[in-house]
């Protein structure tokens, strides 16, 4: 259990330290990710061995946080690792001459901890923390370049698309937690009935935001705004991974008909976020385009219910991606942009990184030997074999051709061109960690066998369907080489650019609406409080009347019985004038009132 | 006999008001002197009680002198999981008020003297055993802050000060009616609270009219939607430290009267009311969410999204009234008790750091800012801390609570989950404003924008800690409000 500690905890103190000592950041930074390496290296190694670990933490009362180490778990930390490792390698070189290491280096540690936990994580109330930490780091990070309005912005978005969609992880983790009674992972999985229906929905919702899929992919494209090398963790095996990493954990949570929902999801989005990427000017927004349409392929192999398929592609997408952006990276040191019609002939400059760039490009293409080959390989053979092939794998087979199109046309436009750029500085620590994912990239494909005896299963595999995937992926290089896109794409092209937004996209439907829900409220809220100081105002009046009444009324009426008294006794007083007649005659008179009184008494 | 710990710490800020009163003439720093003492002890002596712990079931530390024997008044005080985290924030929020006060220099003995007042009086109503004794403290705070708001605030203050003064008080008196009915229908009669919790006096109409008195007067304070209008009206007004008063603590004194007195005296009365409740909860929240959404006054913002984080406390109390079984029950309750000291932590450092921006600019309107982050790097990280804390990002303060609250929600009321809709919006009104205020291009005027000197920074650095700390290891308080909570209702 140590040893995966040491997975979260080498990263997390490089990150503090970073900020507490503010010097030789790079250093620190390299140093934790190498420890959360060598950690999870051993964790897998003892896995490998037989040996399972688990920690309970203290956490809320009766949902204590769990980390668990299992064979997926390991495997998972393993890649976050390695990719956390090499990537940081490179942005020692890529941030040379930068401000602000300590807070760049400080973040991408924190970002690596945080995904090591959402990997780690045994309990949904843990999981649920790092994945909302991650969704923080890449703000961060994204909007790292302070002053830019387009990184702060593309920074915003990224979060709102992410939270908003994080509304279903929580509302999934509500309905398991509240239908079971605990918050540990593997014991919610066996929900079933109405609730694991809902649960995998709103998980879905969750997971598609993260992993940018249709049509929540808008963000994506926006957070190249951030560092090169954020985009290729970003991309590879954190933010964008988290998304897919939770399906594949809560897999057998999902039903038959939540099944087809991820698949047809993950199938549309590598349609459609293929028609994007093969629209795109921009080579980091083509790679950002590319990503939602590859992580589409792991829904849909999770949707035809092989989920190994998911995590093999996964993984090799991971190193195929990350390299892709650290090319991508040089290639804008080299010429100060990353438009594509900048590029062109950096490939002749650049060669080293151009090699590295095409031998990833073409294993995302589905090139044999490279990793993507076996990984798209399973990817297809699932479609075929899985659940509803007449509606996966057509989706599954255009995706793959639009990869090897896009794939295609890039290193085209890389290739022609005059040969001129700057001198990278850098260059050196740049080279190590693209050579490190470029070889992973390659190679990968080895592993899948042990992998899948690792955890217990097969890998889907047909001779037929690798024929067939071979030749649509050859068939899409070809056309991408062949033709240009505009002439591919047709009347498509203008909406595939600006990314399909259908009514303004995210803007238009969401945050418009909700600024003006927002405005409203604001009117109604100072109506409200003329409201309540009008029913104020209407008290202070009833109070106003009622002392005037008082004033008027009883003040009065004493008043009138005041001076009542007093002028009946000015009058007595008249009555008592001394003069002897006078008295005489109301003594006479008061005497026959009496008499008369007493008369009446006694008849 | 053992040290009256709980007396000492809640007169000990009226102590030294005395003292401020007595000494006429004494110079600024001395009067800020006696109050950073006082309120420095009265912090010391919070940390002991949270030290003595309390026990199981009930109320602990409890002290007793008698008062007005023939009405069965009595000063009585003492502590349960509920309010000794409350007090435990009352006194921090005090103290770094009053360390962010020390450069007030306009008729500082007044100002520290009403502060040191009105520390007691919160103090007090979170400690008090008795109905009456509450209600005095509960009353008092109300006369402390108008005066703060009313002397020291900004322009409309004498206005925004009335209003608050009227509104509340209004809103108070149902809750003496209800104090009345409860104590005449005692046995025998009483003002002890305890006795009213033990065994509740009234049922049926009464119950239920005594409830919906107490219901006025809480939602006045908390403040719940229609009737939260006066909040932002103080707000804008109050002087710095005391929005931060205001804000961090005295909404709290509804919200803890929900639960010790609604929730605790008429617990069936109020399992009646709890669907219409929670409604009303959930509506406060999502739109004091939504109207902070409209805002562009940093401010009316931040006090805005009070109105939301309180009505997540309300609703927790609601579910918790509604409850059937303990487990949903203590997880609303334990819920709604973190996020009010939470909220205290983290909307007194908001407070407190736009106090800081207007101190500096003279302008709280977020668009008139820009690239903050870059020209005062420490105040805009710190605010960027508080408002992630204040969206709910987990590892930081309303997280936990937040998720207890909603998770507890869905046990009881599976519609009301659609007040997590709140989290997305919360979201996005800070990102706006961060991305405003703090992002971007500096503002022009603003580059010679000095960043956080020592007072600011030892006045803002406790709440920003605590904000980390109750979002790591919220266990720390839970396990003290869990204590009380499991055992709280039949």
């Amino acid at each position: 259990m140590t040893a995966a500690a040491l997975t979260i905890l080498g990263p997390l103190s490089a990150a503090a330290l970073v900020l507490a000592l503010r010097r030789v950041p790079a250093a620190l930074a390299l140093l934790g990710t190498l420890v959360g390496l060598v950690g999870a290296g051993l964790a897998l190694a003892g896995v490998a061995g037989g040996t399972r670990y688990g920690a309970t933490l203290p956490g809320l009362p009766g949902l204590p946080l769990r980390l668990t180490v299992e064979p997926l778990t390991a495997v998972l930390s393993v890649l976050v690792a390695v990719v956390g490792f090499l990537v940081m390698i490179y942005a020692v070189g890529y941030m040379t001459g930068e401000e602000s290491q300590v807070r760049f280096f400080a973040q991408m540690s924190f970002f690596v901890a945080a995904m090591q936990t959402l990997v780690l994580a045994g309990d949904w109330v843990l999981l649920l923390a790092a994945w909302e930490l991650i969704g923080f780091s890449s703000y961060l990070l994204i909007g790292f370049y302070l002053e830019r309005a387009d990184a702060a912005a593309g920074a915003t978005r990224a979060f709102l698309y992410t939270r908003s969609a994080d509304l279903g992880l929580y509302v999934a983790i509500f309905v398991l937690v509240a239908s079971t009674g605990t918050s540990e992972i593997p014991a919610t999985l066996g929900t079933s009935g109405v609730a694991a229906g809902v649960a995998g929905i709103a998980m879905l919702v969750a997971a598609a935001g993260k992993s940018a899929q249709a049509p929540l992919y808008g963000w994506l494209q926006d957070a190249m705004a951030g560092p090169t090398p954020v985009s290729a963790l970003l991309h590879s095996a954190t933010l964008v991974a988290a998304g897919a990493i939770l399906m594949i954990r809560a897999y057998p949570l999902l039903s038959p008909g939540v099944l087809l929902a991820v698949g047809l999801l993950g199938g549309l989005s590598a349609l459609i976020a293929g028609l994007v990427a093969l629209a795109q000017r921009d080579l980091k927004r083509l790679l950002a385009a590319s990503t939602s349409s590859q992580y589409g392929f792991m829904l849909l192999a999770l949707g035809a219910g092989v989920p190994f398929a998911a995590l093999a592609y996964l993984i090799t997408h991971a190193a195929m991606k990350s390299s892709l952006f650290l090319g991508a990276g040089i290639f804008q040191h080299a010429r100060g942009s990353t438009a594509l019609d900048d590029l062109g002939g950096v490939a002749h400059v650049q060669k080293r990184a151009f090699i590295g760039f095409a031998v990833a490009g073409l294993a995302l293409a589905g090139v044999p030997p490279l990793s993507g080959f076996w990984s798209k390989d399973a990817v297809l053979a699932a479609s075929f074999e899985g659940q509803y092939p007449w509606l996966l794998a057509p989706l599954a087979l255009a995706g793959t051709l639009l990869t090897g199109v896009y794939v295609a046309r890039v290193l085209r436009m890389l290739w022609w061109g005059a040969g001129r750029g700057s001198a990278v500085a850098g260059k050196g620590w740049m080279g190590a960690g693209l050579a490190g994912l470029v070889i992973l990239a390659a190679s990968l494909g080895l592993t899948l066998q042990p992998l899948a005896r690792l955890l217990g299963t097969q890998p889907p595999e047909g001779l037929l369907v690798a024929a067939v995937g071979l030749l649509v992926g050859a068939a899409g290089l070809v056309l991408g080489w062949l033709v240009p896109a505009r002439r591919l794409l047709g009347p498509l092209r203008g909406p595939a650019e600006r990314g399909f937004r259908l009514g303004g996209g995210f803007y238009g439907l969401v945050a418009l609406p909700a600024l003006s829900v927002a405005r409203s409220a604001d009117a109604l809220d100072h109506r409200v409080h003329a409201g309540v100081l009008g029913a104020g105002r209407l008290g202070l009046a009833v109070a106003g009347t009622a002392r005037l009444l008082d004033a008027r009324g009883i003040d009065g009426l004493i008043a009138a019985l005041v001076s009542g008294t007093r002028s009946l006794g000015v009058r007595a007083r008249t009555l008592q004038s001394g003069l002897i007649h006078k008295e005489l005659l109301l003594a006479v008179v008061g005497g026959a009132l009496i008499f008369v009184l007493l008369a009446i008494g006694l008849l | 006999m053992t040290f009256p710990l709980v007396t000492v710490t809640l007169f000990l800020p009226l102590l030294g008001a005395g003292l401020l009163v007595a000494w006429r003439g004494v110079p600024t720093r001395g009067a800020h002197a006696v109050g950073l003492v006082a309120s420095g002890l009265t912090l010391l002596g919070s940390l002991l009680m949270w030290a003595r712990g309390i026990p199981g079931e009930g109320f602990g530390q409890v002290e007793e002198v008698a008062w007005i024997p023939s009405l069965g008044a009595a000063y009585r005080v003492g502590v349960d999981g509920i309010s000794l985290p409350l007090v435990l924030m009352t006194t921090i929020l005090f103290f770094v008020s009053l360390v962010f006060s020390v450069q007030v220099s306009e008729r500082a003995r007044s100002y520290v003297a009403l502060f040191l007042l009105l520390e007691t009086a919160c103090i007090g109503t979170f400690l008090a055993l008795d109905a009456v004794l509450f209600y005095v403290f509960f009353e008092v705070t109300l006369v402390g802050m108008y005066f703060v708001i009313a002397a020291w605030g900004y322009e409309g203050r004498q206005k925004a000060a009335l209003t608050f003064f009227l509104y509340t008080l209004l809103g108070s008196l149902p809750l003496l009616l209800a104090i009345l009915a409860l104590y005449l229908s005692s046995e025998p009669n009483t003002f002890d609270m305890r006795a009213y919790i033990d065994s509740p006096p009234l049922a049926g109409l009464g119950a239920m009219l005594v409830l919906l008195a107490m219901l006025v007067t809480f939602f006045v304070k908390t403040p719940v939607f229609p009737v939260h209008t006066w909040l932002p009206a103080a707000h804008v007004e109050a002087p710095t430290a005391g929005s931060v008063i205001l804000a961090g603590v005295m909404l709290k004194l509804g919200t803890y009267g929900l639960v010790r007195f609604a929730l605790q005296m008429t617990p069936d009365a109020f399992r009646a009311l709890a669907p219409y409740v929670a409604a009303v909860a959930v509506f406060s929240a999502l739109y004091g969410a939504f109207v902070a959404l409209g805002q562009t006054d940093l401010k009316r913002l931040v006090a805005y999204t009070s109105v939301n984080h309180m009505g997540y406390v309300v609703l927790g109390v609601a579910v918790a009234a509604a409850a059937t079984d303990t487990e949903a029950r203590t997880l609303a309750l334990d819920g709604a008790v973190l996020q009010m000291v939470s909220h205290g932590a983290v909307t007194g450092a908001l407070f407190l750091l736009v106090g800081m921006l207007q101190d500096r600019a003279h302008t709280r309107e977020m668009d008139e800012f820009g690239g903050l982050l870059r020209i005062v790097p420490t105040l805009g990280w710190a605010f960027v801390l508080a408002a992630f804390a204040s969206l709910g990002l987990p590892g930081l303060a309303h997280f936990p609570a937040e998720f207890q609250i909603f998770l507890g929600t869905f046990y009881v009321y599976p519609v009301a989950a659609v007040v997590v809709l709140g989290i997305a919006v919360t979201a996005g009104l800070y990102l706006r404003a961060i991305q405003a205020a703090f992002l971007g291009e500096p503002g022009e005027g603003q580059r010679k924008m000095e960043d956080l000197d020592a007072r600011e920074v030892f006045s803002a650095a406790p709440l920003l800690l605590l904000t980390v700390l109750l979002g790591v290891v919220p266990f720390v308080v839970l396990d003290v409000v869990h204590a009380t909570t499991q055992g709280l209702l039949p």
